[in-house]
């Protein structure tokens, strides 16, 4: 019998919110039997996430952030510096127990079977794409997902970008890139390590069109069916614990 | 007190900002784009350095992780001895 898993779909929230969602669903599932869930969601107004490990004044434009109404957050997840542009921009965040027969223990082989799910669902758009060790998926030699995954509260949490259509310009206004990152990369300006979904089929995409084709990539790979479904009351009481963490300068400004 | 960030082939971005006074480490704090499952062990990690003896600086990193069941993905214990020392030596 095919596996049954909850599909949030598509909520548009603000930064803290959208990590706060991510983590209840992570934490609820040590008190009560939440199903294993994927989400897609966007960024409302537009964000840019640091990884747990990242020093956020080395990393974000703090000033540039202002300037745009971009909010600014960090992840539970560790990982690179993300923009999250409300207009260019998918994410989805995958929870399921850590022993679930489907999810590798090994972490490396478990981002290939995650990240396995988006190159599938991009094919159904016509796109080739590839997994690039440890946690990136690319298209034409050029970055189109960063994924980052955590295992606390007995799950695997694992949440990545897609991106739709992106303004690099934008993305390196709010993010500094280090020097030292980009130097054995064979690629001398970081605009050209980048790319999109709509640059790549060059015509116009909707966020549905997307949609649609990272669920089928999901419940292919994963040989499960999504079922629309929402946050449990007790996942709603743990989000609003953890938005206060979210938006607070202790933990966004921490490193 | 320098950043000094190191860019590991084929692997992460790490940072270390360091004070150090004769010869003691005062506060370490390590950054950068890495994973290290559970997350909350760097600062199990910085912890430990503090009041450390430089000399001691492979031995006291060596042995955190020998003794414990940290996951790191994308570096490794010597890339973090290496980038402390880079910021030693600036």
């Amino acid at each position: 019998m095919t596996d049954k898993w909850r599909l949030i779909d598509m909520r548009i929230e603000n930064a803290a919110t959208q990590m706060a969602i991510d983590e209840a669903i992570a934490a609820a599932r040590t008190t009560e039997n939440n199903p294993n869930t994927l989400r897609l969601y966007r960024w409302n107004p537009s964000a840019v996430s640091v990884g747990y490990f990242q020093s956020i004044m080395n990393e974000v434009d703090t000033e540039a952030c202002k300037k745009y109404g971009v909010d600014v957050v960090r992840r539970i997840t560790g990982g690179g510096a993300v923009f999250h542009d409300y207009n260019g921009e998918i994410t989805y965040s995958l929870v399921a127990p850590d022993d679930d027969p489907k999810i590798p223990e090994d972490i490396i082989s478990s981002y290939r079977l995650i990240c396995d799910c988006i190159i599938q669902g991009l094919k159904d758009l016509g796109i080739d794409s590839e997994f690039k060790p440890i946690n990136d998926i690319i298209a034409g030699g050029k970055k189109i997902s960063g994924n980052a995954q955590t295992r606390r509260y007995g799950v695997i949490l694992q949440h990545g970008t897609i991106l739709v259509d992106c303004d690099v310009k934008k993305i390196f206004s709010v993010l500094k890139v280090s020097g030292v990152k980009i130097s054995d990369k064979a690629i001398k300006s970081a605009e050209e390590r980048v790319t999109s979904l709509k640059k790549i089929i060059g015509s116009d995409l909707t966020f549905d069109e997307v949609k649609y084709a990272l669920i089928k990539g999901f419940e292919n790979v994963l040989n499960m069916k999504l079922l629309n479904g929402d946050l449990t009351n007790y996942e709603n009481e743990l989000k609003e614990k953890y938005l206060e963490k979210y938006r607070s300068p202790e933990w966004v400004y921490q490193r | 007190m320098k950043r000094v960030e190191f860019k590991i082939p084929e692997g992460k971005l790490i940072a270390a900002e360091v004070i150090e006074v004769d010869g003691t480490l005062i506060s370490v704090k390590i950054t950068g784009d890495f994973f290290m499952h559970p997350e909350s062990s760097i600062n199990d990690l910085e912890n430990t350095l503090k009041g450390q003896k430089i000399t001691d600086l492979d031995e006291t990193i060596n042995t955190f992780f020998k003794n414990s069941k940290i996951q790191l993905i994308g570096l490794s214990p010597k890339d973090i001895i290496h980038v402390i020392k880079l910021s030693l030596s600036n």
